[in-house]
């Protein structure tokens, strides 16, 4: 499960929780756990937050309420 | 010691070591899953807190008495797996390893099972004797989690303990099962997870290399696994301990499964997956399948663009039928008859103090104050999108769009926070690794149109375009987004060289909106405009006023105008006056100055509003370059401070600036060229 997600992620592009867990034949929250997983093994990385200089931006309140059901992203390591 | 690849592997019932002393307990966990409160209520004052040997890392250990017995608690750091990834892993693996405790109570989060069985999953498959204590049920059930117990307990195969810590619920049963378990009351048949057929041999294999030389007291076949997981500490002491021979073999056959380390991870995701669907309903099935079936439209390649891109015009049409007729009645009603006040008091005033207050204050703050519906419309409206969870979609919808078009990933979700400011893009730019491709994606992040942008646009098209205005907007944004993707596609050819990457959102819940956030909302923001509408517009607009009254009140003679002339021939190739040539360039500390220069230059008049006067004195083909030029024009002056800022260079700053004027430039011209060539 956690090597398909893997694949997933290595052929690029917008991923989200929910399509991926319905790929996967599971749940967005083990998704979740998987991803965190990766980003503890360093293959991924959250996506960091600006809320230092978000004023206006529409998506700042997301950063803000990481456990409130917002917006969370990762993004995969680049080899550049 | 367990099979630790193999599934459901019965075991004998758990012999235990019991110790002549007491009984000892070690708590295990992640982070945040209530060890500490456990351990608190449990130990009380009979603790003590020092260090782990040659760690930094907190040691916690104490004892409590119950019917009694006295058991000694050890409250280990809080981990996420067994791996060597960090010291606190390692602790609480050599504390379980080396000192064999007589029970190990893993505490998990019952509100995020998915999570937290990660740890259980490894502890499992030890030989120690293990409990699990299901914290948090209050969480779960607050949120609608439900979670069978007894039926986790089977599917684990080890003693499931349901509580909520923070209340001493459970704790009865807690005493009570520890105990069944120490007297060997209590028969465990853990349920182990699986490896991959192919990585079950190697391990096999790997495992009759090792046997005899694995130091004491690790477990042969844990030590197999670790080895093919890649744990570093494990890997280090075989390699001193095997024959050179022994090691080589070892070696190879790792070297030739290096994607072992996942075939292990996914084998316990898999079994941790197969235990929450045994044991877990989640909630809002409701909420759940709205959520999916609006998503299939919202996020469909195709149709999400379609819907986004309705929303923008909805936007723009609820700002040009309700925000654009309120701010001509405020420009003619408030500003005119402010004016008219004015004039009335000061018509002994000397000139240039009447002139300061009618033209420098009204006419160019006034007309910068009376955006405000249309702000409200903005704010009001994105608000509300961002409420009910729809903008992480645009976001999404946009970023998969941006992929089909050849742009980097990474570019674009900075890019993408752009539309409410240009500066949270440009500090996005922070998870660019590379340097070169994040100073390029920071040289392009000022194409996004910004909210002051889109409201200066939503306050000059009704006057240029009457019930043209909605297509001419959608035109002008689908323009910024032609220029940005072409800069993108560029840059990912150039920089990126095509490269690969993906972005994972986690999508929240569909909701419905809480209008006490959204007024809230609106009410921060719209004072935050006013609060600029009052600082910075208005020193703009009396630094424009007085350079229009200087040196000797003639406006035809004044600074103002010699400037404008000098920088008009410019202005003509996109057929720019001086007036909306001077505007654009006032519009570099802030965008909305735009406004306040053409108050301020066309005076505010009691008969006339602003947008009348701008309608009658430009041409359509004028206007719409205008507009064009607005919308790709350098960016503003926080936008270039904070370039300056996260370049650290004034070249890359300058360049920035540079850029954009050619382009707005080339934009401009072509504009005005092909409307005069239709005939606009």
């Amino acid at each position: 499960m956690l090597e398909q997600l893997v694949n997933e992620i290595r052929a690029g592009g917008t991923l989200e929780t929910g399509a991926l867990a319905d790929r996967l034949g599971t749940t967005p929250q083990l998704v979740e756990a998987m991803l965190e997983h990766l980003q503890r093994s360093g293959l991924i990385q959250a996506y960091v937050s600006c809320s230092d200089g978000c004023l206006g931006c529409s998506l700042q309140a997301a950063w803000k309420k990481p456990d409130s059901g917002a917006i969370r992203l990762w993004q995969s390591k680049s080899e550049d | 010691m367990s099979d630790c690849h193999s599934a459901s592997v019965p075991l004998q019932p758990v012999t235990l070591r019991v110790r002549e002393r007491r009984p000892l307990l070690a708590l295990a966990g992640q982070p945040n899953v209530g060890k500490s409160t456990l351990f608190n209520f449990l130990t009380g004052l009979n603790q003590h807190v020092g260090n782990w040997p040659g760690k930094t890392v907190e040691r916690r250990e104490g004892s409590f008495s119950i019917n009694g017995h006295e058991y000694g608690i050890v409250d280990l750091p809080g981990t996420y797996s067994l791996t060597a990834n960090s010291p606190e892993e390692v602790i609480t693996r050599e504390f379980i390893l080396r000192e064999g405790p007589d029970l190990v109570i893993a505490i998990v989060n019952a509100a995020n099972l998915e999570r937290s069985l990660y740890l259980v999953a490894e502890l499992i498959s030890l030989a120690t004797p293990l409990a699990i204590i299901l914290n948090m049920m209050d969480v779960a059930k607050q949120e609608g989690i439900s979670i069978e117990p007894e039926v986790l307990e089977a599917a684990l195969g080890v003693p499931v303990i349901p509580m909520t810590a923070t209340r001493a619920n459970g704790m009865q049963a807690f005493y009570q099962t520890v105990q069944e378990i120490l007297d060997g009351r209590h028969v465990s048949t853990p349920r182990l997870p699986e490896i991959r057929a192919d990585h079950r041999a190697t391990l096999d294999e790997i495992l009759s290399h090792i046997q005899g030389y694995v130091p004491s007291p690790y477990p042969e076949s844990w030590v197999a696994l670790k080895l093919l997981e890649g744990d570093t500490e494990i890997t280090r002491t075989l390699q001193n301990n095997l024959p050179a021979e022994k090691w080589e073999a070892v070696y190879n056959l790792l070297r030739q499964h290096d994607d072992a380390l996942l075939a292990i991870a996914s084998g316990r995701y898999e079994w941790i997956g197969r235990m929450v669907r045994a044991a877990v309903v989640h909630p809002k099935i409701g909420q759940i399948s709205l959520t999916k079936q609006l998503d299939r439209w919202a996020v469909h390649p195709l149709w999400g663009l379609v819907i986004l891109a309705g929303i923008l015009g909805l936007v723009f049409w609820l700002t040009f039928t309700i925000g654009s007729p309120v701010q001509g009645w405020l420009d003619a009603q408030i500003v005119g008859g402010l004016t008219g006040i004015a004039n009335q008091l000061l018509a002994s005033a000397p000139f240039w103090v009447r002139s300061l207050i009618v033209d420098g204050v009204l006419g160019g703050v006034g007309a910068v104050v009376t955006f405000l519906p249309i702000m409200i419309i903005f704010f009001a409206v994105f608000g509300l999108l961002e409420d009910m969870g729809y903008m992480a979609r645009a976001a999404f919808v946009m970023d998969n769009f941006m992929h089909m078009m050849g742009l980097h990933g990474k570019s674009f979700l900075p890019l993408f926070l752009g539309f409410g400011c240009n500066v949270p893009s440009i500090l996005g730019t922070r998870v660019i690794d590379s340097k070169p491709a994040r100073f390029l994606t920071i040289l392009i992040a000022p194409l996004v149109p910004c909210t002051a942008r889109m409201a200066v646009v939503a306050f000059l098209a009704p006057a240029f375009f009457g019930s043209n205005a909605l297509f001419v907007s959608w035109g002008l944004i689908l323009l910024s987004m032609i220029a940005l993707v072409l800069s993108g596609t560029l840059l990912n050819k150039i920089i990126f060289k095509g490269q690969r990457s993906a972005f994972i959102m986690e999508m929240p819940l569909y909701h419905v909106p809480n209008s006490r956030t959204i007024g809230l909302l609106i009410w921060q923001r719209s004072l935050s405009f006013l609060k600029k509408a009052g600082t910075n517009i208005l020193a703009m607009a009396l630094v424009i006023w007085a350079l229009s009254m200087l040196p000797n009140g003639d406006l035809n003679q004044s600074y103002l105008v010699q400037f404008g002339k000098w920088v008009e021939p410019v202005g003509r190739w996109m057929g720019l006056d001086w007036r909306l040539t001077v505007a654009l360039i006032t519009s570099f500390p802030a965008k909305e100055n735009a406004v306040a220069t053409l108050g301020v230059l066309f005076g505010s008049s009691p008969d006339a509003a602003l947008t009348q006067t701008l309608t009658s004195t430009f041409s359509t083909a004028s206007a719409l370059s205008f507009l064009v030029v607005t919308m790709l024009f350098i960016p503003c002056m926080a936008t270039v401070a904070v370039i300056r800022q996260e370049t650290n260079s004034w070249g890359w700053t300058l360049l920035n600036i540079a850029l954009f004027l050619v382009i707005s430039i080339a934009a401009g011209a072509g504009v005005y060229h092909l409307a005069l060539a239709i005939g606009l």
